[in-house]
C-alpha cells in the first residue's frame, strides 16, 4: 500500500499546481493556432508540444526537467543556449533567400532599416521599466521579429529570459496577420496603398553570386558580433548561388534547417516551466514584444512615405512593414494589403525584397547591441 | 529605478541613438556597394571581353539548361492565345504543380508580366486552384500548342 501511495505522489496529477495548467492550456492553444488555424505552423506546433512537454509536473531531481543539468531536454536546449540552433537555422535561411528583388532595387534596403527602429524605441521602453540593460537589449530585439536572433541575443546576454522572449517573438511573428494590416491601414492612404510598384529589373547570375561575399565582409566587419548568424545566412546564400554546391543547399535549407527548427522550437516550448515562466517579469516582456513589433512596422512604414517626399517615382509605403524580418509572413501581408485595395498589384516581389533587408538589418542590430553590452 | 531616470543612468539615450545611426550607415553603405554591382559587372565585361567570354562559358556550364524560347516576336494579347503559349511549360510541370514553379519556369523563358497573366488565368478559370499553392491547369483549347510559333 504505501508503494502504492508513494507511486500516486509522484505522479504529476499530485504534484500538478497552476501554474503548469496555465502554461498547458497556453501550450494547447498554440497547437490550435498552428494546427487549425494555420499561423506559422512550422513554429507554433513544436512550441506548442514543446509547452505541454515541458509543463508536465514532475518529481525534482530526476533529471527530467529541462533545467536539471543530466536530463535529455537540458542536452537538447544546450543548442539554444550557446546560439547554436539560431546559427544553423540562419544557414538553412539563407539557402533559401533570393536576393534578386534587392539586387534589382536596393533603395528599398532602407526600409528594412528603418523597420529596425522599433528596436531601439523599445530598448528606451525596457530601461523605462527596470529592466537591467542586457534583459533591456533583449527585449528590444522581438521588435525585429526574427526568432532566431532574438534567441542568439538572449542566450549571450539574459539566458535567465530565453522562454519568454521566444515565446512572445514567436507569438507576434504568428500574429502577423492580426497585428500589422491594421497599423498599416491606419498610416497610409488609399491612393499611397494603390501605387505601383514597377517591375524589377533581370538580375544576373554573377551578381548574385557576388552580393553574399560583399554584404559578409561589410556587415560583419561593421558588427563583428553578428558573425555567427549573418556569416552563416550569407554562407548558406552562397552555397545556392554559387552553381557548383547544389546539394549542400538543399540540405540546408531542408534537412538542416528542418531539424534545427524541430530541436528549436521544442525545447524553447519546453523552456517555459510554469513556475520559471509565468512571472511579472514575462508579462511586462509581452508587453514590450508587442510595442516593438508595432512600432518597427510603423517605421518601415512611416520611412517609407518620407522616401516618397524625395523620390520621383513613389513607392509603396505599405513596404515598409516589410522591414521587419518575419520572412515571409509580413512580405505576405503586404502583399494582401496591396491587392485588398487593387487586386492587380503585386508586392509581393518589392516586399521580399524588405524582407529579405529586415533579417540582414537585425541581425547586425543584434550584433550591435551585444557589443554595447559588452563590458556591462 | 524607473522612468527616465534609468534610461539616464544605463546610458540608453546614447545607446539607442548610435545603434539606430549604425544599423542605418551599414545598410546604407550596404545599399551603395551592391547598387555598382552590375554597373562594375558592366564595366568590366566591356573591358575585358575575356571576362565576359569566361563568364559566359561557366554560364553555359550550368547543369541547368535553359529552354529555347518559343515565344513569338510580338506577344499576343487575348488570353487564350498567351495559354496557347504556357501549354508547352505545363505540359513540362504535369498534371498538378506549384504556382511558384510555373512562375520561375515563366521567367526562365522570359514571359512578360508572369504575375499579371496568372492572375487573368485564374480569373478566366484556366488555372484551377487546389490549395496550398497547388495548381491545375484548364485548357481552353484542346491540343493546341503551336498555333502561335
Amino acid at each position: 500500500m504505501d508503494l502504492l501511495f508513494q507511486f500516486l505522489s509522484n505522479t504529476g496529477y499530485y504534484l500538478a499546481d497552476y501554474r503548469n495548467v496555465i502554461m498547458i492550456v497556453i501550450g494547447a492553444l498554440f497547437l490550435y493556432l498552428g494546427t487549425a488555424k494555420k499561423y506559422e505552423p512550422l513554429l507554433l506546433v513544436p512550441i506548442g508540444f514543446g509547452i505541454l512537454v515541458g509543463n508536465v509536473p514532475f518529481f525534482k531531481g530526476f533529471g527530467l526537467g529541462i533545467y536539471e543539468s543530466n536530463s535529455v531536454l537540458h542536452y537538447l536546449y544546450f543548442g539554444v543556449t550557446t546560439g547554436l540552433y539560431p546559427s544553423i537555422v540562419f544557414l538553412g535561411l539563407g539557402a533559401m533567400t533570393d536576393f534578386s528583388s534587392l539586387l534589382a532595387r536596393p533603395s528599398l534596403m532602407l526600409l528594412g532599416a528603418a523597420a529596425q527602429m522599433g528596436i531601439f524605441f523599445t530598448l528606451l521602453g525596457a530601461l523605462g521599466l527596470g529592466f537591467l540593460p542586457k534583459e533591456a537589449a533583449s527585449i528590444a530585439i522581438i521588435g525585429g521579429a526574427d526568432g532566431p536572433t532574438s534567441i542568439f541575443l538572449t542566450a549571450k546576454l539574459a539566458p535567465h529570459l530565453i522562454g519568454p522572449i521566444a515565446i512572445a517573438a514567436y507569438s507576434y511573428m504568428a500574429l502577423i496577420p492580426v497585428i500589422q494590416p491594421p497599423i498599416m491601414r491606419l498610416l497610409t492612404s488609399r491612393k499611397e496603398r494603390l501605387i505601383r510598384m514597377p517591375e524589377l529589373r533581370e538580375v544576373s547570375k554573377k551578381e548574385r553570386i557576388i552580393f553574399p561575399a560583399i554584404a559578409v565582409i561589410l556587415c560583419c566587419f561593421l558588427a563583428p558580433a553578428s558573425i555567427p548568424l549573418l556569416g552563416m545566412f550569407f554562407f548558406g546564400n552562397f552555397l545556392k548561388e554559387c552553381g557548383v554546391t547544389e546539394r549542400l543547399a538543399q540540405t540546408a535549407r531542408t534537412a538542416i534547417i528542418d531539424t534545427a527548427t524541430i530541436l528549436l522550437g521544442l525545447t524553447v516550448g519546453a523552456s517555459t516551466q510554469g513556475d520559471v515562466f509565468l512571472t511579472p517579469k514575462s508579462v511586462g516582456i509581452f508587453f514590450l514584444g508587442a510595442v516593438a513589433f508595432s512600432i518597427a512596422t510603423a517605421s518601415g512604414v512611416i520611412f517609407g512615405k518620407i522616401m516618397n517626399l524625395f523620390l520621383k517615382e513613389k513607392i509603396n509605403p505599405l513596404l515598409g512593414a516589410a522591414g521587419v524580418s518575419a520572412v515571409p509572413g509580413s512580405a505576405r501581408e503586404v502583399h494582401l494589403v496591396g491587392q485588398s485595395e487593387d487586386p492587380e498589384n503585386f508586392l509581393l516581389m518589392h516586399a521580399m525584397a524588405c524582407n529579405s533587408s529586415g533579417v540582414i538589418g537585425s541581425a547586425i542590430c543584434a550584433g550591435i547591441l551585444w557589443s554595447f553590452m559588452i563590458g556591462l | 529605478m524607473y522612468g527616465f531616470h534609468a534610461i539616464s543612468t544605463h546610458n540608453g539615450w546614447a545607446m539607442s541613438i548610435a545603434g539606430a545611426l549604425i544599423v542605418f550607415s551599414g545598410l546604407v553603405v550596404l545599399v551603395a556597394a551592391i547598387s555598382q554591382i552590375h554597373k562594375i559587372l558592366q564595366f568590366l565585361e566591356n573591358k575585358y571581353p575575356g571576362f565576359q567570354n569566361n563568364n559566359k562559358i561557366q554560364e553555359n556550364d550550368e547543369p541547368e539548361e535553359q529552354p529555347e524560347s518559343a515565344l513569338p516576336t510580338i506577344f499576343p494579347v487575348e488570353l487564350d492565345a498567351i495559354a496557347c503559349l504556357y501549354q508547352p511549360l505545363i505540359k513540362e510541370l504535369g498534371e498538378t504543380f506549384y504556382l511558384s514553379d510555373l512562375y520561375k519556369i515563366a521567367k526562365e523563358n522570359h514571359f512578360p508580366h508572369p504575375h499579371i497573366t496568372f492572375t487573368a488565368f485564374r480569373d478566366a478559370k484556366i488555372l484551377i486552384p487546389h490549395g496550398e499553392g497547388v495548381f491545375s491547369w484548364n485548357s481552353p483549347i484542346e491540343n493546341d500548342t503551336t498555333d502561335n510559333d
